[in-house]
């Protein structure tokens, strides 16, 4: 059984529309980020968070003004996968436990004929959470400078770099989506965690499995056919591998919405980032990776070899 | 034929050891079914019968993670400047205020506090040896010695909270140092956090202090009482407010018991409350009465106000050196019926402690049979011993505070001298406390106080449901998978999915044999594995259909595919494990758990891909000469 015969689609002609399309969901992307605000869990801001469950579904609404009424006026709430869940989290430092008693006695106070239940509760001192960000940062530094280092061995270095510069595409897109779509669905808890941090350090990977398998055929292709044509070569390339990529990054992606839908709210956000990912690692591989090769090559007018 | 034999032993070798790291979880799953299926004395036979058999799954089974069981994993700081502070001799205000600044510093630097102070010393110019160790020390060898205290000190905390943590009984408890400072604590299974933070936190440092005589109590009192009433500072003594709810319990000192007069009879005469506020602005707070001769009753209010009094400068001034005032760990009602108000007692001691908690040997809760209230019964050493027989014997009638973090829990009379090394505390609330109190006193005291900076707990459901999210999850996932490689791939797709299953066996194997933590990030990252292992083998067959499309023979095809798509499965694979490792070092409990089954899962599946169906491959073409189909 197959799903695509011999094909020739003509991919890097139709790059230039490609680029537009990235630039303007990039743009909207970090337009959201600006105006949103980047949706900081407590692991990088420090603060407590609490996941409670009620025996009767609540409105937020209540909930935020139980909050206020306590004192916690600058608390994020969500739901946390049905409106019996709910998450409260808010960045005030406290003494001890007292942060988590007050909200506690705060939510007691305004429901009480609707008892409730901690799932968990989180606290998070203000050194511990600067330091988880500098290092989730370092982390995904580190991560592409690994990478480009790698990559620059094994390819060479104009290569390299085309698939890094895919690879911070990738970040930066998954980052805007992330920020549009937070709050937009609900029950879809995306806040900025370090599961979130794991979701892009792993999308990284697999959208440079991608591009690494694009450049392998290019540059067995660059043995075979010396002197044909860059784009000509990188085409014909990325069609013989048409298929393995739409399989495989097809697999991965309903492996992960199946993690989606049926994995549990703790793992939601993780799911949909690296859902986002999946798909635009798989097209970054042709449109920014290889592009960039190409637009380059053709402004320097170079060979644009693959290996020395 | 036989070219393939070897790496089928090593597959088969593989199996082996992978089924005898997964038994324990198994058997541990197994045993705990039937357990719950039994009761009563049947269920305590079963695991008499069964005690090594249940212990030896437990420490061999796959560990899960907090998120999955349920439980509490703290983060402990200890604060190694108290300990700096407290090593200090010769303190004065020049070195007060370098160890506030270092304070205020340390709270967001990442330098190691020792080096903040050393700093702070060099530019002021200060040497250190004015206060560490010796005049002739220079400031390396006093910078080397504090930080090995430090050193020391951390060690030791870790022993004590292992200690502490072992007595409390938590199954399967983990402790770990974090860089300098840090331990980890990880509870699986704990539900009452308050009581784990206590646990966590008390110093435990106790210590007994003789009480000041009434008397001397009373003269120093009225003098501090004169000097704030003559003072104009009364800013801090707002009339009214200080007096709300402050009626004096009707064992007042005055000669009235009538309580409904607001009119306070004094040796000057009756005195309206504001008057009386105003000339005695002291005792109108701690209020001394004959019934508690010799320490002093605080409305709970009002305890920030007396404690701000006392701390004032000239407060302190008149406050002799040898005395200090201590709270009392509870407070107590009092007053006429209808109109109790909680009181603390504050209690004048003699600074210098006569005996310390490190001559404890035993500490035992119990409830006192006299009157029906949990109390905790402690043993001391012979020297010890010998101390308190010494110092009972010498202050008959006398008061003794038995002062545990600063806080006073009684201060019963000596009536006679004790001895047999024998003393208890009293004064908890609840069986349980007891029960800590006396876990914290065998453990020791903790050579330096200790701050938890991150804690999380999960309960149990949460739990639950995350093992029921993942179970799931992964079945739908494999089943998808499984079904479109067979049908995609025809016989090569279902050999692929053989290899998945050793695949997801092999995984867990390693995991096992390496003790690491299954979390609910860890599962998800099983998932993904075998969307990885799935790659590989797309791009195997993908190029194998291209080959054989070229017209290469089956054998030759499969060949070609192997060694062609090599390259591309070992760079694209190698990539995302460097990203794993890199996780790994900076993530923290779950988000470790996803980076080690990520790094596990690609290895293992690139073996079960390339080699397991290579060898399956093998067989089934040169043995049987069957020509696999590969849709």
């Amino acid at each position: 059984m197959r799903f695509f015969g011999k094909t020739s689609i003509d991919f890097m002609g139709k790059r230039r529309i490609w680029y537009v399309v990235s630039a303007t969901v990039i743009g909207l992307g970090m337009l959201s980020l600006l105006v949103k605000g980047v949706n900081y869990g407590i692991d990088f801001l420090g603060g407590t968070e609490i996941v409670v469950r009620f025996q009767n579904g609540v409105d937020v609404g209540d909930i935020r003004t139980a909050m206020d009424k306590s004192g916690f006026t600058k608390a994020e709430i969500n739901t946390f996968g049905s409106d019996r869940d709910i998450l409260i989290r808010t960045p005030e430092q406290g003494e001890g436990n007292l942060v988590g008693e007050r909200i506690r006695s705060g939510l007691q106070t305004q429901f009480p004929t609707n008892p409730f239940i901690v799932q968990k509760e989180d606290k998070i001192g203000p050194k511990i959470g600067a330091e988880l960000r500098r290092d989730a940062i370092y982390a995904v530094l580190a991560s592409l400078a690994a990478i480009l280092l790698y990559l620059g061995f094994r390819f060479k270095f104009l290569w390299a770099a085309g698939a890094v510069t895919a690879l911070f595409h990738d970040v930066l897109l998954t980052l805007g989506l992330v920020s549009i779509f937070d709050g937009l669905i609900p029950h879809l808890n995306l806040e900025f965690n370090q599961t979130m941090v794991a979701a892009f350090l792993t999308l990284v990977g697999l959208s440079n499995n991608d591009t690494v398998v694009i450049f392998d055929r290019i540059r067995e292709n660059q043995k075979l056919f010396k002197s044909m044509d860059l784009v000509a070569l990188i085409n014909m390339s990325v069609n013989q591998v048409l298929s393995r990529t739409i399989i495989t990054s097809g697999t991965v992606f309903v492996v992960l919405a199946v993690l989606l839908v049926f994995g549990g709210e703790v793992i939601r956000g993780f799911a949909f980032a690296s859902l986002v990912g999946i798909v635009t690692g798989t097209y970054s591989s042709i449109y920014i990776a290889s592009a960039l090769v190409v637009e380059v090559v053709t402004k320097t007018k170079s060979q644009g070899k693959l290996i020395d | 034929m036989k070219k393939y034999a070897g790496r089928f032993v090593i597959i088969v070798a593989c199996i082996i050891v992978a089924v005898y790291y997964l038994y324990p979880t198994w058997r541990d799953y197994d045993l705990h079914q039937q357990l719950k299926n039994l009761s009563g004395d049947d269920s305590l036979q079963f695991v008499a019968n069964h005690e090594a058999g249940l212990r030896d799954a437990r420490a061999r089974r796959i560990k899960l993670g907090l998120d999955l069981q349920g439980g509490m994993r703290v983060v402990l700081e200890v604060n190694v400047l108290r300990l700096v502070e407290d090593l200090a001799k010769n303190k004065d205000d020049v070195f007060n205020q370098i160890m506030k600044e270092v304070r205020a510093e340390a709270k967001t630097s990442e330098v190691s506090p020792v080096l903040l102070l050393r700093r702070k010393f060099e530019s002021r110019q200060i040497r250190m040896s004015r206060y560490y160790r010796n005049l002739r020390d220079n400031n390396d060898d006093i910078f080397k010695f504090l930080e090995d205290e430090s050193t020391k000190a951390i060690d030791r905390g870790m022993e004590i909270v292992r200690n502490r943590v072992d007595q409390y009984g938590v199954s399967e408890p983990s402790i770990q140092k974090l860089g300098g400072t840090r331990i980890i604590v990880a509870l699986p299974g704990v539900t009452k956090e308050a009581e784990v933070r206590q646990l966590l936190q008390a110093t435990s440092l106790l210590e007994f202090k003789l009480l000041k005589e009434p008397d001397v109590t009373y003269r120093i009192a009225e003098t501090i009482d004169k000097l704030l009433a003559a003072s104009a500072r009364t800013d801090t003594l707002p009339g009214d407010s200080l007096f709300a709810g402050t009626t004096a319990p009707d064992t007042s000192r005055t000669d009235t018991t009538n309580a409904e007069t607001t009119k306070i009879k004094t040796p000057e005469g009756e005195l309206s409350q504001e008057e009386f506020t105003r000339k005695h602005p002291f005792f109108s707070v701690a209020i001394y009465t004959e019934q508690f001769k010799g320490v002093f009753l605080v409305v709970e209010d009002n305890k920030e106000r007396v404690r701000r009094l006392l701390d004032r400068e000239d407060v302190q001034k008149v406050i002799p050196n040898d005395m200090e005032f201590i709270w009392s760990a509870k407070t107590q009602l009092l007053g006429e019926r209808g109109q109790e108000k909680r009181f603390f007692t504050l209690y004048p001691v003699k600074r210098n402690a006569e005996l310390t908690g490190g001559v404890i040997v035993n500490a035992k809760w119990q409830i006192d049979p006299n009157y029906n209230r949990p109390i905790v019964t402690m043993e001391m050493n012979n020297e010890g011993a010998r101390e308190w027989a010494r110092i009972t014997g010498a202050n008959i009638n006398k008061r003794i505070a038995i002062v545990l973090d600063n806080t006073v829990f009684s201060a019963p009379n000596v009536i006679n001298k004790i001895t047999g090394g024998h003393s208890q505390i009293e004064g908890m609330e609840s069986e349980s406390e007891a029960r800590l109190l006396e876990i914290v006193l065998k453990a020791g005291a903790l050579p330096a106080p200790v701050d938890i900076i991150e804690q999380r707990s999960v309960g149990p459901s949460l739990g639950e449901d995350s093992i029921r999210a993942g179970v799931t999850s992964s079945a739908i996932a494999i089943g998808l998978t499984v079904l479109f490689m067979a049908v995609y791939y025809r016989t090569g797709g279902a050999i692929a999915d053989f290899a998945l299953v050793f695949t997801v066996i092999f995984l867990l194997a390693v995991l096992a044999a390496f003790q690491g933590t299954l979390t609910m990030p860890g599962i998800a990252g099983i998932i993904l594995t075998l969307a990885v292992a799935v790659d590989a083998n797309v791009l195997i067959y993908e190029r194998i259909r291209e080959e054989t499309a070229g017209g290469k023979t089956p054998r030759a095809a499969i060949d070609a595919g192997y060694s062609k798509a090599f390259t591309a499965i070992f760079d694209s694979n190698l990539t995302t494990l460097i990203t794993g490792v890199i996780l790994y070092q900076f993530g923290t409990g779950p988000v470790q758990g996803f980076a080690l089954t990520l790094m596990i899962g690609i290895v293992v599946s690139l073996f079960s891909a390339i080699v397991i169906t290579r060898v399956v491959f093998d067989m089934m073409v040169d043995r049987s000469g069957i020509a696999v189909n590969f849709g």
